[in-house]
């Protein structure tokens, strides 16, 4: 412990180096955590958040509720599979609003009925109990979507009270508001006058008593191949661009989780090369190897421990920012999971260096270097 | 340097770690460039590919297609204002395409543009009911003749032919007239549908600079249009320049944290070689010439990771299933990669050059400076 610290202490800059170049590395991996958990909210917020165990899509709106389009004939089919239980239809559009004086986008997403489609992630206020009455998303609250604030659907002008604030129920990365399916209707045609009364885009589905939700999306799906029923989990997860994210984020987290323990077990390796005489002649006056290693696991423990407070030092105020659209968490199970792989990581990487540590012999102290490289 | 290029031959091993590390590296600065430019290219393809300097959206839109609407009257007052030489109406639909062969569920995602200006890639504007597609649906078994299904409606359209890099917003771009794009729409977007005359956007093409014809179009609408140019029209695609800040950001910390790996590895370098500095300085080697030995290994190093990771990137990208991770290498971004890794092994290695400067020749004398 004593040489550990001794050693560190005398090498400042090769010890800080390390430690500048391992937080870095926690905080762009803990940082893209982050973005990732956020972008995917941002994306299907409002499908993960809502009541309804199951939505029904069109085939044809390839998972996406906007592109969806459920028809008559298929809402009857749709009806007539989930026989006892409940459907509520659900329409979605992106519009042109004015909030707080200025033009930005939002979402707007129109439920029947609550519980079929209705956010359950209420966090102030009330849900819509009539017409021109939403539920924003609460991470836009500040941009002219807090309770109390009009937001103006341009263009036709349309008006929309925010009456209450849920988390987490952004869709496509705007801001979101949750109304009556008539006030979607009536939003549709402030917009487009040419547009009519659209059918739903996505039927909300409440099973039957009795019967799991995985199972009722089974049975719509066998009524007909233009259906694509999925539960809830599965509607978010399996939103076109979901698993490209992971995918591609998954990716870059195993490069630079590779880097990590790379880095520090390079460095110590070719520091204990350099400390070989020193180390061998420590072994020749009776220093057990047992101590020695035990001086270089503490070295590591206390570098990879440094670069973990660097890293979420660095992270922590970067974590509760906006980037664009996407509201950013302090991910805290993915530091408690990182800190703890990359500890492993790291004292996985010094095992080589340990095993040359082992290996000197302090016979060499007498006329060699005490290991050959 | 001489003796700097003999060490990496003889004693290779000695930068072996260094070098897995540095490939890693680049390999992550790689693949996050290509991850850029494939979401980029793949989301901003049928905007770039626009034949006109400028593409017009009514102020309301914020530039989305989607939302804009142009009607006549606007149209007209587009086309009258100066230095505008050619209007065309552009609509887009986004929906589902059955492909013959393949599964009832098993769809394409394609984005239907009804043009008056044919695109970069295709000759002329088909006929109804007709459309040159982009060449990803290739993926999907279509061919030249094939008769695709659009929508719940069943809308049907036939490939007469193939174009490159027009997607939009990771859909497959298909190239129709303004009647196809119309009956589509009608048959299967109820709450699109748009009237006769009514375009969502409008490409010009003009006299002047880009900029200078979209202020000119903006100014004769009394701002009731959003006129941008191509390229900041592509940027204004949801997501793109969020994507592209985000993403440069995290490959400037990669090329950071390159620079202190090279740092730290070359600063234990010349810490093991303090003693050898300071026989060759006692026999006549200047600092610099040392310092340009440290530089060159750190290059070597360098262009040796930078190799393999693009020859890895490069079978990685062809091994990627099409449709799954959106990575698209290009030569520019190779270039501008191993460029990057480059200054930052030359900005690494410079910190050992404090180091070099202070070692005393005198000490060549004694075993150790």
């Amino acid at each position: 412990m004593f040489l550990a610290l001794k050693e560190m202490r005398r090498a400042k800059v090769r010890f800080t180096l390390l430690m500048a170049a391992v937080g870095l590395l926690v905080f762009l991996i803990l940082f893209q955590q982050s973005l990732q958990n956020g972008l995917i909210t941002a994306f299907v917020g409002a499908v993960r958040n809502q009541s309804a165990p199951v939505l029904v899509y069109s085939v044809d709106g390839r998972r996406v509720i906007q592109g969806s389009v459920i028809g008559p004939e298929l809402e009857a089919q749709v009806r007539d599979a989930v026989a006892g239980g409940r459907v509520g239809r659900i329409g979605q559009g992106t519009f042109t609003v004015t909030a707080d004086d200025a033009l930005s986008e939002a979402t707007v997403l129109g439920y029947e009925e609550e519980g079929l489609g209705s956010p359950t992630t209420l966090v102030t206020g009330r849900l819509p109990q009539g017409p021109g009455e939403a539920v924003a998303s609460a991470a836009d609250e500040a941009a002219g979507f807090g309770v109390g604030d009009v937001v103006r659907i341009e263009p036709g002008g349309l008006e929309v009270r925010v009456v209450g604030l849920a988390d987490d129920i952004q869709l496509n990365v705007a801001p979101t508001l949750f109304v009556a399916y008539e006030t979607y209707l009536d939003a549709v045609r402030s917009r487009n006058p040419d547009a009519g009364t659209p059918p739903p885009n996505v039927l909300a589905v409440e099973p039957a008593p009795g019967i799991s939700a995985g199972d009722t999306a089974a049975l719509i799906n066998a009524a007909s191949d233009d259906l694509d029923a999925l539960t809830r989990a599965d509607a978010a997860a399996k939103t076109p661009g979901v698993a490209q994210v992971q995918q591609s984020f998954r990716v870059i987290f195993l490069l630079y989780g590779l880097v990590v323990p790379l880095v520090t077990g390079l460095f110590f390796l070719i520091v204990t090369f350099q400390k070989a005489p020193s180390l061998t002649l420590l072994r020749a006056i009776g220093a057990p190897a047992g101590r020695l290693v035990a001086a270089l696991l503490v070295q590591v423990l206390l570098v990879v421990g440094g670069g973990l407070a660097i890293g979420i030092g660095l992270y922590a105020p970067l974590s509760v920012q906006r980037i664009g659209g996407i509201t950013l968490r302090f991910e805290t199970a993915a530091v408690i999971g990182w800190s703890i792989a990359l500890l492993v990581l790291g004292t996985a990487s010094s095992v080589v260096s340990a095993r040359r540590v082992v290996a000197i012999d302090p016979a060499a102290a007498l006329g060699g270097t005490g290991m050959d490289r | 340097m001489k003796i700097a290029l003999r060490e990496l031959r003889r004693r290779p091993g000695r930068f072996a770690t260094a070098t897995v590390i540095l490939t890693l590296i680049a390999l992550l600065l790689l693949f996050l460039g290509g991850l850029l430019d494939g979401l980029i290219r793949n989301s901003t393809g049928a905007v770039r590919a626009q034949q006109g300097g400028v593409v017009v959206s009514s102020a309301a839109s914020q530039s989305s297609f989607l939302r804009s609407r142009i009607d006549p009257d606007l149209r007209a007052r587009v086309a009258a204002a100066p230095g505008v030489e050619e209007v065309g109406g552009l609509g887009i639909v986004q929906l589902g395409a059955r492909v013959p062969g393949n599964g009832p569920r098993d769809l394409a995602d394609v984005a239907l543009f009804g043009v008056e200006i044919a695109p970069r890639g295709v000759p002329n504007v088909p006929d109804t009911g007709e459309v040159w597609a982009d060449r990803i649906l290739e993926a999907d078994g279509v061919r030249v003749g094939t008769e695709l299904l659009l929508g719940p409606a069943r809308s049907p359209v036939v490939v007469v032919g193939f174009v490159e890099d027009t997607n939009y917003l990771g859909q497959a771009g298909l190239w129709g007239s303004p009647a196809t794009w119309r009956s589509v729409v009608a048959a299967n977007r109820p709450a699109e549908i748009v009237a006769d005359g009514v375009f969502q956007s409008l490409v010009v093409r003009g006299s002047g600079s880009p900029v200078d014809l979209a202020a000119a179009v903006d100014a004769a609408t009394g701002g009731a249009t959003l006129s941008l140019t191509i390229a900041d029209t592509a940027n204004a695609i949801p997501g793109v320049a969020e994507q592209r800040g985000t993403f440069n950001q995290i490959i400037g910390v990669t090329v950071a944290i390159a620079i202190v790996v090279i740092a730290l590895f070359f600063a234990l370098l010349t810490v093991e070689r303090v003693a050898l500095y300071g026989v060759l300085k006692a026999i006549g080697a200047r600092s610099r010439t040392i310092f340009a030995g440290l530089v060159v290994q750190a290059i070597v190093v360098t262009v040796i990771a930078s190799t393999v990771a693009t020859v890895v990137v490069l079978l990685l990208d062809a091994a990627i299933p099409p449709g799954s991770i959106p990575v698209t290498i290009t030569v520019p971004r190779i270039v501008s990669s191993v460029l990057s890794l480059l200054v930052a092994a030359v900005a690494g290695s410079a910190f050992s050059l404090r180091r070099v400067l202070r070692v005393d020749p005198a000490s060549a004398i004694g075993s150790s400076s």
